[in-house]
Parts: structure tokens; C-alpha cells; sequence
């Protein structure tokens, strides 16, 4: 039995928004769609006129979705915008060259300029080079670190007004749950801001803060847009997997519940005795840090400064310059422990967590018991869950399980040979990339976890 | 195994690892209650108090430290003048007697307000130690009441129809301070579902040891730094009777919260206690820039400048759904689309908020079949 379009239109509804519950025809979504990120764009006061914006593109549903819509948007409503693409090459062989190349589509489809940067380029090195420098054993904590700052440093060199990154209601709301469990207070104040950045730094801001994650995979899929997915091979930390479960669960029973727990963390205040670690501006390369050097920094220095043998002279002079640099590496290795040790800190807590109630991590990692992790990547063939293209007929299982469940129409386009074509996956749990994986702010502030490459923590994940 | 305090035999493990006598423990247990009322510092000496009891393992304990304390004699004892209280409902009818014949066991009279007295703007005192069941009228509305809304706005709005309740009869009783008896995993469980419901301007109130919200009577949570695993030691070791059920509706947020937070006590007790912590820091009361009391749950209607939250993108979902062709028309041809977006306020999910509700109440009320049986507006 059809069932009319709920705004009236004439048309029949194909499918039910999964965040209203009203039956809307594919036009009517794609107009509401819009229109609500539009209407928080201005709302919020996102861009200015002319600003150069750099879209964090992964090459994900939600880096895709934002920059098809940006780009309408930017025509529709006049907004004047400049907008690009970027996104980061960990230079890690064969990782990124799936995700690299739908980005590549994305530019060609949106006719958008793409700035692709490279570790290299930001860093200096390569996470192939640092394998080879570090050895295996802590190179995730780089990949981590550098990961978090990559946006950040790209932008930069790209002289944009602002960065504007994927995460959606999903990731906010679940970012909530996390901090709370976790009992980060900062965090948890900060997370559910719309834009985020202290003076002198590239403001992010999220345009797709109230779209809700099955919207955008929704949007994605009626409009045959080109993304690349992972399977959720990654494994988040332990608490962003008991608060991804939680959320799960409550969505099905309270669908607002999404924006309820937004709304929650927008309107809570922190006491004002309670001591906030305060955001500051690394002292060496000027973005955001919680310290007086950010990790990055204190990281590169260690690199840079690590291995080269000095021949030894007898002079005094040369004895002195000895003594001086040795004190110096000393000073720089046990920074570069401390600061190794301090990101390690995070995995030794949640090592262990896994367990018991990350229900739906149990099962990827059945998948991921086959160790897929490639040997040339950043961990050297360690970790287990290496983001992989994966199946597509997996995916489809899941975007055709989200259609029965909100899809009205008779007969989905899903198995259309021509779509599947196109859609590379359309997977509906997708953390794609280090903007996905990063609900939180700026630089210092996120997860120290190593997602994007290899989904790792650190370098003590025993496995989810 | 001995006990990490005086070397007998143990006879309880906490989280594991912590060894305790029977002794030990149950002064242990003795002594957090009282240092969570003593470090707070809100009673004056020989106060009235209205001490609310479920008849669960929480309220039973309650009971037996209240009892303990004031029965001392020394410098500890607890200067407190109790009052006991239980709010019934028809559907367990034993918990009610049982509960009677546990305050006859201790020598303390208790009064039993069927919660259907919510709807009754008569505050008398009923006599004390009966069971009696009120008008059946009430009984009906209240029940229809809570059947038109889906269980997790039901599960919500009966917490308030029970603080409103403690209250009155608070009043009623001159008890400037209430008692309940909520644990460190309640509490946990409590904030998450704050949180999920759009409360969390609420949770210093809800969760933390004291709720200020009425001018005249503080609600007090002197268990909260206790745990589960306490209480059911407590309860074993002191053979105190409880009676366990569950009065949280299934398939709601509340349920699902708090089957998610008794799996994470099996293994992650430091979490739950870590999420009290968080708790604690959690809020700074700003009644003076209220513009007004939500008449449902007291608290104050929010009004923190925000240029954008998640109540206006809520209504615009709403209104985008749901606006005509020609409004669409209207909104691409027109370059005050905000205007237009935000006029057309009789879309709005919320007509109440702000005015009458809070965020988390105005969300029930938007769920009700029969919103009209609030009676509000
Ligand atoms: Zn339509
Ligand atoms: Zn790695
Ligand atoms: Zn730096
Ligand atoms: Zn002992
Ligand atoms: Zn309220």
C-alpha cells in the first residue's frame, strides 16, 4: 500500500526519516535533508562569505555526503564559498590507495579542488619511515598523534578560513556517553560545541552536527553517491565502544534520544571549582596543545634528533659538545618516553575492557581474527584490524537490513547492477577516518588512538 | 584470607580485591553514610526528616543505618528526628505490608500515600501504619495518565510524581530534609538516563547528594557513595528482608541504561564509580537566571543563550517534514529563510517548553497519546 508523501508533494513517500518517523518521496528527503544542514550552517553562522573552507575528505559516507551537500548548498543559497578538499596520506604503502582514489572521484564528481597532503609534507616523514626508524613497537602511538594534528597542519599549509569535518549527531551523542564514562570533564564540555578552535588557530566546525548517521547513508544511497567504507574493523577504545553499543541500543527504543543526549551535553555546565586543563598553543608549531610542546612536536624531536652516531673527538671543546648533546638526548629520550608512556597510558586502561560488553566489537572480530593487517602498514604487520575495502556484499546486507527498516519503497535499487557499480559499499556503521574517528576538537584533544591506520590503541590492543 | 583492617577472618571482598571481617565492613558501611551526611553539612541538629522507602535492598539498609544511628548513644549518634514514608501502587500489594511489618520490627511509625495522590490537591495526613487505597476516581486518571506515554517518558515522570510527593509530604510533616536512598550504581544508572533524556541541566539535582530545587525541603542522598556490592553484603550479613522488584517499565531507555550499567559493575566497578565522579563535577545551579519552574519537575526552565541547539534543530526537522510545496517554493525564492523556518512555530514539537516545561519534560509531553490529561497550558 503506498503511502503519500507527508509534505503533501503528490508523490508516494519511499522511505521513513529515521530521525522524525515522517514518510517522505525521495525529493521531500533530499529537500529536508538539506535544508536542515543548511539551516544550522547559517544558524550557527559556520562560514562567511568568501572564506576558503577545506573539507576533511576520507573518501567516507560522511566526508562525501558533506561535500556534495556543501557544494549545493554553496550554489543554492549563495553562500560564497570556496571550498576544497583535503586529505592526508599517511604515506603508508598500499593503505590509502582505496580511500585515495574515491576522494579523486569525489573531486572529479563535485568539480572541487583536492589537496591531497601527505605526512611527508606535514611531518617530514613518512609512517613507513618511522617504521623503519622506531621499530614496531610504538609507531601507532605516532600514527595517532600525527593523525590528529594532520587536519590541522593541512589547512595551514592550505591557508583556509576553516576546516569542516563529517561527524554527525551519531558521533556527537556518542562522544557524550564516552566522556562520561571515561570521566573526562573537559572533553565532556567540549564535545558537543558546533565549532571549535581557540585564537589563532583554524576553527573546525561540524555542519552535520544534527544529521542523524542512517539519514546519511539514506542520503548516499537514493542519491548514488560514491563512498568508500570500511568495515568497523578499527577498534575504538574500550569506552567509545561501550558508549557506541548504548547508543545503538537506545536509538532503537527512543530514537531522539540522539538528540536528546546532545541537547543534554549543550546545556550542561561544569562546576566552576572543578579545574579545566586549558587548551593552549604549542610553543614550537603553534597549534593546539594541552602543553607547553605538543606531542607531536615532542615526537618529531625525537625522530629527528634520534639515531645519528657523533664521532668522538678528544678535544675539550669536542668533549663539552659531548657532554652537551648527550644530556640533550637524554633530556629528548625521556621526553620522548614520557610522552610514549603517557599515550600508552590510555590502552593500558581499556586493554582488557573489551570484554563482555562491547557486543558488536565481538563480532568484527571474529572477521578480524583473520589477520588482515597489511605488512607494510604502519604497524608493521602487528595489529589485526586493518581497514580493508571490504566485501560488498556485506555492506549491502547492512544499507538493505536500513532500508527495510525506514524504506517504503516496493522495490529498493539496491541490487541494481549499475548502482552496485557505482556505489563502491555502502556500509551503515562507518568510522571512516581520522575525522570520524575524532569527534573530539582540536589537535591534542582527541582520542589517542590510532584508528585511521590500523585501529589500534596504541601498541598494547591485544585484539578486540 | 584476613581482613585488611583488624586481621580476623574475612568475610567480604569488594571489588575484588578488598578484604573485610564482617565487623569492618558493616562499620565501614556505617561510617560512609554518615560521613556523606557529616561532609555536607545541610542538617541542623535534631531535624526532621522524611525518610522514603521503596521496600527494595537500598531502602531496607537506609532503615537499619537510620535505626543504628540514632540509636547510639554516644558523640555519633544521629541527631535526627525521622519520619518514614512509602509510596504504593496496586500492583505489589505485599511489598506495602511488608515494609509495615519492618518499621513495626524498629518502633517506627511509617505513613503509605498511594501514588495516584499526585493528582489529589488535598494534603492530609493519612493515620499512620495504614494501608489505605484513595478515591478510585484518581486511580483511573493516574493510571490512564501513565498509559498514554511510551515507557521511557512513563518511567520519567513517574521519578517526579514521587519527588513531588516527598515533598508535599514533607511539608506536611515539617521535615526540612528528605532522604533517599539511591547507591553509587543507581546514581550511574540515574545520570545516563538524565543525559538520554535531555536532562543534563538537570543532573546536579537528580544525581548529586542534594536536590535544591524547593525552597523549603532538601532532598537528600546519603548512600550515594555506596555501592551494590555494599548494600547486598549489608543486607546478607545483617539478614534484613527486601524485597526486589523492578519498577521500571521495559523497553525503555531506563531499562536499557541500567542492564547496560549491571554489566559493567560485573566487570568495570571502577566505571561506575568514575561516572558518580563525573557526576559530582557536573553542574552549577544558576537559579537566578531562570526565567521560571518547569511545573512538572521544578527545575528551571533553561535559557542559556545559544545561538543553536539541539531543541531548534529538533523543531526544524519537524518543520521540514512536514511543511507544503509552496513553503518550499517560498524558502528558495526568499533569503530570509530563517525567518520563515522559525515562524512557522505551530509545527513546533515543543509548544510548551520554556513557558510551562523543560526540554525533558516537554519530550514526554510530546510523546503522550492524551497530552491533554497533564492539564497544563
Ligand atoms: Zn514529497
Ligand atoms: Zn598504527
Ligand atoms: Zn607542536
Ligand atoms: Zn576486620
Ligand atoms: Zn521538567
Amino acid at each position: 500500500m503506498p503511502v503519500p508523501c507527508r509534505r503533501d508533494c503528490g508523490k508516494n513517500a519511499v522511505l521513513k526519516r529515521p530521525k522524525t518517523g515522517d514518510a517522505l518521496c525521495k525529493e521531500c528527503f533530499f529537500w529536508a535533508f538539506e535544508t536542515e544542514i543548511h539551516y544550522t550552517i547559517t544558524k550557527a553562522q559556520l562560514f562567511n562569505k568568501g572564506d576558503s573552507v577545506a573539507i576533511g575528505a576520507s573518501g567516507g559516507k560522511d566526508s562525501t555526503v558533506l561535500a556534495y551537500v556543501l557544494k549545493t548548498l554553496n550554489k543554492r543559497y549563495n553562500y560564497g564559498l570556496n571550498l576544497l578538499l583535503l586529505s592526508i596520506d599517511e604515506g603508508i604503502t598500499g593503505y590509502r590507495d582505496d580511500s585515495l582514489e574515491t576522494v579523486k572521484q569525489n573531486r572529479d564528481d563535485y568539480e572541487m579542488p583536492l589537496k591531497i597532503l601527505s605526512y611527508k609534507d606535514l611531518y617530514g616523514w613518512t609512517m613507513d619511515e618511522i617504521v623503519a626508524q622506531i621499530g614496531r613497537k610504538n609507531n601507532c602511538t605516532f600514527c595517532g598523534v600525527f593523525r590528529r594534528q594532520a587536519l590541522d597542519r593541512g589547512a595551514a599549509m592550505l591557508d583556509v578560513k576553516c576546516i569542516a569535518t563529517g561527524h554527525n549527531a551519531d558521533d556527537i551523542a556518542e562522544t557524550v556517553l564516552m566522556n562520561v564514562l571515561r570521566g573526562d570533564i573537559a572533553r565532556l564540555k567540549r564535545c558537543t560545541s558546533i565549532s571549535t578552535g581557540s585564537e589563532g588557530t583554524i576553527p573546525r566546525v561540524k555542519p552535520l552536527k544534527y544529521t542523524y548517521e542512517k539519514e546519511i547513508v539514506m542520503y548516499a544511497h537514493y542519491k548514488k553517491l560514491v563512498y568508500f567504507s570500511t568495515e568497523c574493523v578499527f577498534a575504538p577504545n574500550a569506552y567509545r565502544g561501550h558508549a557506541r553499543a548504548l547508543l545503538k541500543d537506545m536509538e532503537k527504543i527512543r530514537p531522539s534520544c540522539i538528540m536528546d543526549i546532545i541537547y543534554s551535553g549543550e546545556t550542561m555546565s561544569v562546576k566552576e571549582q572543578v579545574s579545566l586543563p586549558t587548551q593552549r598553543i604549542c610553543s614550537r608549531c603553534k597549534f593546539v596543545s594541552s602543553q607547553e610542546v605538543c606531542k607531536a612536536c615532542v615526537l618529531l624531536e625525537g625522530l629527528n634528533k634520534g639515531l645519528p652516531k657523533l664521532g668522538i673527538g678528544k678535544s675539550s671543546k669536542a668533549k663539552k659538545m659531548l657532554e652537551e648533546y648527550n644530556s640533550k638526548q637524554i633530556n629528548n629520550e625521556s621526553e620522548l618516553e614520557v610522552a610514549v608512556k603517557d599515550l600508552n597510558n590510555v590502552s593500558d586502561v581499556t586493554v582488557d575492557k573489551s570484554k563482555g560488553l562491547c557486543r558488536n566489537k565481538k563480532n568484527t572480530n571474529k572477521e578480524n581474527d583473520v589477520d588482515k593487517c597489511n605488512k607494510n602498514n604502519c604497524c608493521g604487520g602487528t595489529c589485526k584490524s586493518n581497514a580493508k575495502n571490504v566485501d560488498p556484499a556485506v555492506s549491502n546486507k547492512k544499507l538493505n537490513m536500513l532500508l527495510e527498516q525506514y524504506g517504503l519503497e516496493e522495490q529498493t535499487t539496491v541490487n541494481h547492477p549499475n548502482n552496485q557499480d557505482k556505489e563502491k559499499v555502502n556500509g551503515s556503521h562507518t568510522p571512516e577516518n581520522s575525522d570520524d574517528e575524532e569527534p573530539a576538537q582540536n589537535g591534542d584533544d582527541e582520542d589517542d588512538t590510532c584508528s585511521s591506520a590500523c585501529g589500534r590503541l596504541g601498541s598494547l590492543q591485544i585484539g578486540f | 584470607m584476613i581482613c585488611k583492617k583488624c586481621a580476623s577472618p574475612m568475610a567480604v571482598i569488594l571489588r575484588k580485591k578488598d578484604h573485610y571481617c564482617e565487623n569492618c565492613f558493616i562499620l565501614s558501611t556505617n561510617h560512609k553514610f554518615r560521613a556523606c551526611i557529616g561532609k555536607n553539612k545541610v542538617l541542623s541538629p535534631n531535624e526532621n526528616v522524611l525518610i522514603c522507602l521503596s521496600g527494595g535492598v537500598g531502602s531496607a539498609v537506609l532503615l537499619d543505618l537510620v535505626h543504628h544511628g540514632i540509636s547510639l548513644e554516644n558523640n555519633k549518634k544521629l541527631r535526627i528526628v525521622p519520619h518514614f514514608i512509602h509510596l504504593f501502587d496496586d500492583n505489589v500489594p505485599e511489598v506495602s505490608d511488608a515494609i509495615l511489618k519492618k518499621c513495626q520490627k524498629y518502633n517506627f511509625d511509617i505513613y503509605f500515600v498511594h501514588l495516584s495522590d499526585y493528582l489529589n490537591n488535598n494534603t492530609q495526613l493519612p493515620e499512620v501504619n495504614q494501608i489505605v487505597a484513595l478515591k478510585e476516581d484518581d486511580k483511573i486518571k493516574f493510571t490512564r495518565l501513565l498509559n498514554c506515554m511510551p515507557s521511557t517518558a512513563a518511567n520519567d515522570y513517574l521519578l517526579k510524581v514521587k519527588r513531588h510527593l516527598f515533598i508535599k509530604y514533607a511539608k506536611q510533616l515539617n521535615c526540612s530534609a528528605i532522604f533517599t536512598a539511591e547507591t553509587t550504581n543507581t546514581l550511574a544508572i540515574n545520570l545516563l538516563c538524565n543525559l538520554a533524556i535531555g536532562r543534563g541541566s538537570q543532573v546536579q539535582n537528580d544525581v548529586g547528594f542534594c536536590d535544591v530545587r524547593d525552597e523549603k525541603v532538601k532532598i537528600l542522598r546519603p548512600m550515594k557513595d555506596i555501592s551494590k556490592e555494599e548494600l547486598d553484603y549489608y543486607v546478607k550479613i545483617k539478614k534484613l528482608v527486601s524485597i526486589t522488584r523492578t519498577n521500571v517499565k521495559s523497553n525503555s531507555l531506563q531499562s536499557a541504561i541500567s542492564s547496560f550499567v549491571s554489566d559493567l559493575q560485573q566487570n568495570f566497578q571502577s566505571t561506575i564509580s568514575t561516572v558518580c565522579k563525573t557526576a559530582d563535577k557536573i553542574g552549577d545551579y544558576e537559579e537566578d537566571k531562570a526565567s521560571g519552574k518547569c511545573v512538572i519537575c521544578k527545575s528551571a526552565l533553561f535559557t542559556k543563550d545559544m545561538k543553536l541547539s539541539a531543541l531548534e534543530a529538533t523543531n526544524i526537522s519537524k518543520t521540514v517534514s512536514l511543511g507544503n510545496m509552496n513553503f518550499q517554493q517560498d524558502l528558495e525564492n526568499n533569503s530570509e529563510l530563517l525567518n520563515i523556518l522559525e515562524n512557522n512555530s505551530n509545527n513546533s514539537m515543543f509548544p510548551l517548553i520554556n513557558k510551562y516545561l523543560c526540554y525533558g519534560c516537554s519530550r514526554n509531553h510530546s510523546e503522550m497519546s492524551k497530552p491533554e490529561l497533564l492539564q497544563i497550558g
